[in-house]
């Protein structure tokens, strides 16, 4: 038995290169998000569920979710944690208040997902270490296996196998990109091309630098309540449909499924759709924020979200259908590669794009045309992890 | 990051910012100028049997052998090696050998942005080499990307890892056949 959930409030920090400390970013993404719900305080909030990645190295801080509590004046009297799935942990966090609320043990969270990233300079091979030490640090980290190595190969094996191009890969990363120069909050707000992408450093061939999202400092929130209480404060709210995620004991490069196609996101995709009653996504989702850490990424998804054919992401970014007038509006907010990505508040972040496109409050040159359904995704690690989740504007 | 510009009274040093003399009666805090190499961030950390159960992986390698770790009850082979078969959860597991010749599955270059220790090797190749039943990472050494294809015959070879630890550490790393 469970119970509906609605998305009634969110806020934003600026994202980016920021001259701000990880408790700044809490407080901003904070009041953002209690400012945008006016009938919610925080004496409201019985669950608090914090996304953050690696604090103790970015910020050397531990115990996160309490100093949430103590910055925004929670007293919480339910359920307090931080997630920490790599990239997805914001819709980790997301994942468990829902949970919570639909088991009905509390009827009011706050959602926040928090990442400081940038560090000085020097730091940086500091900060990069920790980031190899997401996959198996003994035996992947230890050959310096960050991410961008990580989906070159993924790009690589599947330009090899179905003949995706170059350019395809840039179509994607070229459309996010411009969807950013849209966005006021977004680290990279410049209008990208095809030409523009492929000419840029070629980090880790075959992808450039504008294939690959940024490193950003940021936060987001959001407020979840039952049913219930949801309708006390808001008219507007975006009902959690279905939620979710697999992982396939695998997190070592040996131990993966393929280097070309995630299973688990086609099984956490098809757990969401049936909770959600949606039997053909590509009809029936208006606008999804999947996971562009890197534009090979999103061709990925097309393909194991259930979208497209095996072999036919590339294509589907090419005819325009992820566009925001294609078949699915595919990353409005400018992504992962527009917005940048601090890892702990990207799911955070998508879903409040999602909600702010139902009600129709984002800068009118990325609003899609009415939407009704939508789609948040993450992977996290080397892709071992995907986490769906689906919203509606109404509920039927 | 606070900025201040009397230098007489502030200097930055890895971020951490100490009060100097410069006729301040203010007491002094004094921090290492200099922190040596964290030793969690040292990827080489466990390879002896005080460190890990795994130890005669690396006894093994050091030897001249790349093995791994085959489940006795079901017979699955795993890598990394482990100590406990993911599959059955049996702890009987014995270290079989693995070849020393493979094929390049996928390949990349890190050209930035590499982890400590790896900075001075920028740009170096990373690739995923296929050696049939297993399939890992691993440097390719002595090579550049533009001239490497998927499919391509790649050798092991052992390197010495020399470190702040005074024992021997060995890892393996991959290069082209000749």
């Amino acid at each position: 038995m469970t119970r509906n959930v609605g998305i009634v409030g969110g806020g934003h920090t600026k994202w980016g290169v920021r001259e701000a400390s990880y408790k700044d970013l809490i407080q901003e993404a904070g009041k953002a998000t209690f400012e945008d719900v006016p009938d919610v305080t925080p004496d409201d909030i019985e669950g608090l569920f914090v996304g953050s990645v690696q604090p103790e190295r970015f910020a050397f801080q531990t115990h996160v979710a309490p100093m949430v509590a103590e910055l925004l004046g929670i007293d919480v009297d339910s359920m307090i944690a931080r997630t920490e799935l790599a990239c997805a942990s914001g819709q980790a966090a997301l994942r468990y208040a829902w949970l919570a609320i639909a088991a009905g043990q509390i009827d009011t969270a706050l959602v926040l997902g928090v990442e400081k990233m940038n560090l000085p300079r020097e730091y940086t091979p500091e900060a990069q270490t920790s980031m190899a030490n997401v996959m198996d640090r003994e035996f992947d980290g230890v050959n310096g296996f960050n991410a961008p190595p990580y989906f070159a190969m993924i790009a690589q094996r599947h330009m090899h196998e179905y003949d995706t191009t170059r350019e395809q890969l840039a179509l994607v990363a070229a459309k996010n990109k411009t969807h950013a120069a849209n966005n006021a909050f977004a680290q990279f707000q410049k209008e990208v091309s095809v030409e523009d992408v492929v000419d840029s450093f070629p980090l880790s061939p075959p992808l450039c630098l504008f294939d690959c999202s940024g490193v950003t400092d940021g936060a987001a929130g959001l407020i979840l309540m039952s049913e219930e209480k949801a309708r006390e404060v808001t008219d507007e709210a975006a009902w959690i449909t279905g939620s979710g995620q697999t992982c396939l004991s695998s997190n070592s490069i040996n131990n993966l499924p393929s280097m070309s196609a995630w299973p688990q996101a086609t099984q956490a995709a098809e757990q969401a759709y049936e909770q959600a009653g949606i039997d053909d996504p590509l009809k029936e989702l208006d606008v999804a924020e999947v996971h562009d850490c890197f534009s090979i990424s999103e061709i990925v998804e097309y393909e194991d979200l259930g979208w497209v054919e095996k072999g036919e992401g590339g294509q589907f970014v090419e005819d325009g259908r992820s566009e925001l007038d294609g078949d699915i509006a595919v990353n409005p907010r400018g992504g992962l590669l527009g917005c940048g990505h601090p890892l702990g508040a990207t799911g955070v972040s998508q879903a409040l794009e999602v909600f702010n496109q139902f009600r129709g409050t984002v800068e009118p040159e990325r609003q899609v045309p009415d939407p009704e359904t939508g789609l948040i995704h993450n992977l996290s690690g080397s892709a071992s992890v995907h986490s769906v989740m689906t919203l509606a504007r109404g509920r039927q | 990051m606070n900025e201040h510009n009397d230098e007489n009274r502030t200097e930055r040093r890895g971020g951490t910012e100490i009060a100097t003399d410069g006729g301040s009666d203010r007491d002094v805090v004094e921090l290492p100028h200099q922190i040596e190499l964290p030793r969690l961030l040292d990827f080489y950390e466990l390879q002896t049997e005080e460190t890990t159960k795994i130890s005669e992986f690396y006894d093994n390698l050091a030897d001249g052998q790349l093995t791994t770790t085959r489940c006795t009850e079901c017979d699955e082979l795993h890598f990394p090696p482990r100590i406990v078969c993911p599959e059955c959860h049996s702890d009987d597991l014995e270290y079989v050998d693995l070849p020393h010749e493979g094929e390049l599955f996928a390949f990349s270059t890190v050209r930035a942005g590499a982890p400590m220790g790896m900075e001075d090797e920028v740009p170096f190749v990373l690739g995923i080499v296929d050696l049939g039943d297993v399939r890992l990472s691993a440097h390719v050494d002595n090579a550049e990307y533009e001239d490497l294809e998927i499919g391509d015959a790649v050798e092991m070879k052992i390197v010495e890892i020399d470190g702040p630890v005074d024992h021997e550490r060995v890892f393996y790393r991959f290069e082209p056949q000749e």
